[in-house]
């Protein structure tokens, strides 16, 4: 009887411990966006998102250049990276189905959507900045794009082989050659969630930092022009935490605040859709 | 017209397959001339890291990436298996999608904010309080005493590695989750049935009955934080040390890149930076392909998962 | 006859609105073999299920009435599940040996009674094997993976290590059904071997089975115990209708 006290005793122990590593997993995440809200809100003004930035030390100013560099980084990193991706997921979905190739390049395409994100951004010097000669958007756009490329096909992978056979049987059945298949049939069964996986790789690739350093650079002027240096809101809150002045530490503060819930609202209904769409998984 | 979109989607994969070649390429290309300079083992080994003299060894990066990774696995690895126990097996159903998600919602904050943040209120925290604490406690044991000795600045490798072991957690926890929750019910319940308590149905049926996931989930958690940069960029300091203490400064192969690349100004030390480049795409690559085989051979034993 | 369990005014609710099983009445014999049959959603695993409190390992479960066993009420609050389930053991419908070797999976409920010492523990576990007629066929391979087994074979080692812990009882449920017949017939007849020293209540689907091996059977129907009664009764000359037109197959 006392050794069954014990065992009890111990399952309690343990799934106390158990429940306290889900508190502890909770207590992170409420105190990282806590501090973020808390220190964001408050450099938060309509200026931040109208000016462009004042002169190092001189109090003021905003992050426009920031604001547009990163959303044209990222619309042409998706412009390249998507279609890539989704044409690729479909072949090995469709035409290499089940084949031993599809397979391979498949895994590698998973081992691609982790590979240390920096490297990329030192492959992407070596083939682009280097060459040109100097920073640009462009190679930013194209960093992000790479790793955008394997997640995206993954993704649309997956949601290809979800759409059931028969479907294209059907349309086979009606002569329609495969293209047509593909592009009328099965595109359309799997359009939300090949959407919402592209919208998730946006936010992924939005948040990055590493890749960006040595390939778009920084730019505290407003600046268009892909072809030159850019300024994104990551690179840009490295800069300013890194920097002597209270007034950047704010803005940063401020930067950190709209892109850390701009994606958390992108992932969360991105992760609703599929839920609701494909079930449980 | 079917073969035209046939040759697209086929280019289009093979995009995939042309990156990584040319990757491990280019970065061969450009850390030549330090591979020539330095040779492989010599280059491995040497602790310089000395721009002036343009002598370069990637010791002291490999120390730090190495120390880092390890500790944020001992913190993160408990507690991502306790969360999956938690949702799996403890929480009333109503609340094991909304934990789940919200763990998950550690793996969506981008990393440049986890090294901010760490940056500017946990290093402040863990060098007033934390570090004190331990250099109190652990750091007069036998032994292990020396690591947690030393000046508490809360910009060292114990800060880094606790913000690198939040960041994992959701990676460790998800597939550990899942893997869980492919023990058949009827499995757990014969264990109950000859009067096992709930954790010895834990610890000696779904653990085991998940080993390759979880250890799938680990290598995969554990090729994340190899790669990290933004998270510990801030609080590591860019030392190039090897130390005994973790409230030392250190650096880790991303820092060291992400800080001195585009510093870089003579072709020795930007090559030995790509070399630095190479050696983590190579170390990734190979835990990554390790995790994939886990995992694949996982999914092959229970082919209901995913 | 002895009186091993029994069962008075039993009902069982799944959730506010689902009264699965309604006033059951009835008394497990010891030493016998009990057979609950009915048609597929009756709550004859259900009921089987409430005799190791299986149900509490789900919420939303609420049991009525008395189990008597041993002198007890095992369904009052106080109920030590643990030591309960190792006094009465299961066996599933489909194999379940747990992920390690043939050797531990039989030692499992020894060594979790603090058993430790591996002159007992060897003695047990084959002495187990032995009563579920497997020894032969794994002694040699003792240190081996479950896994390697074959179906009947896994059933058999999972009837070991339910037995290995000498419970008073033992639930089946429906056991044989994932076997071929060879397999079935193996542990039909191992089951019948077993009652010299345990009380066995096996819910099947298969009526022949029922009418092979059990002394006592029991008819549910819509969560309702419709007749109980010896099983040479049950099956040649039933009170009820109900029971006549389902063991003559008239429905099921």
């Amino acid at each position: 009887m006392e050794r069954e006290t014990r065992r009890k005793l111990q399952s309690a122990v343990a799934l106390v411990l158990s429940t306290l590593a889900a508190l502890f997993g909770l207590f992170w995440l409420v105190f990282i966006l806590g501090s973020v809200l808390v220190h964001g809100m408050r450099a938060l003004s309509p200026g931040f998102f109208l000016h462009d930035p004042t002169p190092a030390g001189i109090p003021g100013g905003g992050m426009r250049n920031a604001f547009v560099g990163q959303l044209l980084i990222t619309f042409f990193a998706t412009l390249i990276g998507v279609p890539v991706g989704i044409l690729g997921g479909t072949f090995l979905a469709e035409y290499a189905r089940g084949k031993r190739l599809a397979h391979y390049v498949s895994v590698l395409a998973d081992i691609m959507v982790t590979v240390p994100t920096i490297v990329v951004g030192t492959f992407i010097y070596a083939v682009m900045v280097k060459p040109m000669g100097h920073f640009s958007g462009w190679a930013g756009a194209v960093a992000l794009a790479v790793i955008m490329i394997p997640v995206v096909l993954r993704t649309t992978e997956n949601m290809l082989t979800l759409v059931p056979w028969t479907l294209r049987e059907a349309a086979f059945a009606l002569g329609a050659p495969y293209y047509k298949v593909i592009i009328q049939v099965v595109y359309r069964g799997a359009i939300t969630g090949i959407f919402t996986g592209v919208l998730l790789s946006i936010a992924r690739v939005a948040g990055e930092t590493a890749p960006l350093l040595f390939t778009s650079f920084n730019n505290t002027f407003f600046s268009g022009n892909m072809n030159g240096p850019m300024a994104s809101l990551t690179v840009t809150i490295f800069q300013y935490a890194m920097g002597p002045y209270d007034d950047w530490h704010a803005q940063a503060w401020a930067a950190a605040l709209v892109i850390t819930f701009a994606i958390l609202v992108v992932t969360v209904v991105g992760r609703m859709v599929i839920k609701l769409r494909y079930g449980k998984k | 017209m079917d073969i035209l979109f046939y040759m697209l989607t086929a280019l289009a994969a093979l995009a995939i397959v042309a990156v990584t070649a040319g990757i491990f390429y280019i970065l061969i290309r450009e850390s030549y001339p330090a591979i020539k300079k330095f040779g492989v083992i010599r280059f491995i080994l040497a602790k310089d890291w000395d721009p002036y003299r343009e002598v370069f060894g990637a010791a002291t990066n490999l120390f730090g990436t190495a120390i880092t990774t390890c500790l944020s696995l001992v913190i993160s690895v408990p507690v991502a298996l306790g969360i999956a126990i938690f949702v799996t097996e403890i929480a009333p159903d109503f609340l094991k999608g909304p934990i789940g998600a919200a763990i998950e919602l550690l793996a969506a904050i981008p990393s440049i904010i986890y090294g901010f943040w760490g940056f500017f209120t946990l290093a402040p925290i863990m060098a007033n309080h934390i570090e004190p604490f331990l250099m109190d406690t652990l750091g007069k044991v036998p032994v292990m005493g020396p690591l947690f000795q030393g000046t508490p600045m809360g910009i060292d490798l114990l800060t880094a590695s606790l913000i690198l072991s939040i960041m994992i957690i959701p990676f460790t926890a998800s597939i550990s989750r899942d893997a869980f929750n492919l023990t058949p019910e009827i499995v757990k319940e014969s264990a109950y049935a000859v009067g096992a308590t709930r954790w010895e149905v834990v610890k000696n049926v779904v653990i085991p009955y998940s080993r390759l996931g979880i250890f799938g989930g680990v290598a995969l958690s554990l090729g994340r934080a190899l790669g990290e940069t933004m998270a510990v960029a801030f609080v590591l300091g860019n030392t190039h040390q090897i130390t005994s203490s973790l409230f030392d400064t250190a650096a880790t192969i991303t820092v060291t890149l992400a800080n001195e690349f585009t510093e870089a100004a003579s072709k020795t030390y930007l090559a030995s930076l790509f070399y630095l480049a190479l050696l983590l795409f190579i170390i990734s690559f190979a835990i990554l392909a390790l995790a994939k085989v886990f995992l694949i051979r996982y999914q092959k034993k229970n082919p209901g998962g995913h | 006859m002895n009186i091993d369990m029994q069962i008075k005014g039993l009902n069982f609710y799944y959730g506010d609105k689902h009264h699965v099983l309604q006033n059951i009445n009835l008394e497990i014999y010891k030493n016998t073999v009990t057979a609950l049959i009915g048609p597929s959603g009756c709550g004859k695993t259900t009921l089987l299920r409430c005799f190791n409190r299986m149900h509490d390992l789900y919420p939303g479960n609420r049991y009525e009435g008395e189990i008597i066993f041993q002198g007890r009420n095992i369904l009052s609050r106080e109920t030590d599940l643990i030591d309960l389930r190792s006094r009465i053991g299961m066996v599933f419908q489909k194999p379940t040996p747990f992920p390690m070797t043939i050797f531990d999976n039989v030692a499992y409920g020894l060594r979790l009674r603090g058993i430790r010492k591996k002159s007992i523990l060897s003695e047990k576990v084959e002495q187990a094997l032995k009563h579920s007629a497997i020894w032969d066929e794994v002694k040699d391979k003792l240190h081996q993976s479950a896994y390697a087994l074959s179906g009947g074979q896994q059933q058999r080692l999972v009837i070991a290590r339910a037995l290995a812990v000498e419970p008073e009882a033992l639930l089946f449920d429906e056991p044989t059904s994932a076997l071929d017949p060879i397999s079935t017939a193996k542990i039909e007849e191992l089951i019948d071997g077993l009652k010299e020293n345990v009380t066995i209540i096996i819910v099947t689907h298969n009526l022949q089975q029922a009418a092979r091996i059990s002394e006592w059977t029991g008819f549910l129907m819509l969560g309702e115990l419709v007749e109980f009664d010896r099983t040479e009764k049950i099956f040649t000359v039933p009170k009820e209708k109900l029971t006549e037109d389902y063991v003559t197959g008239r429905f099921g």
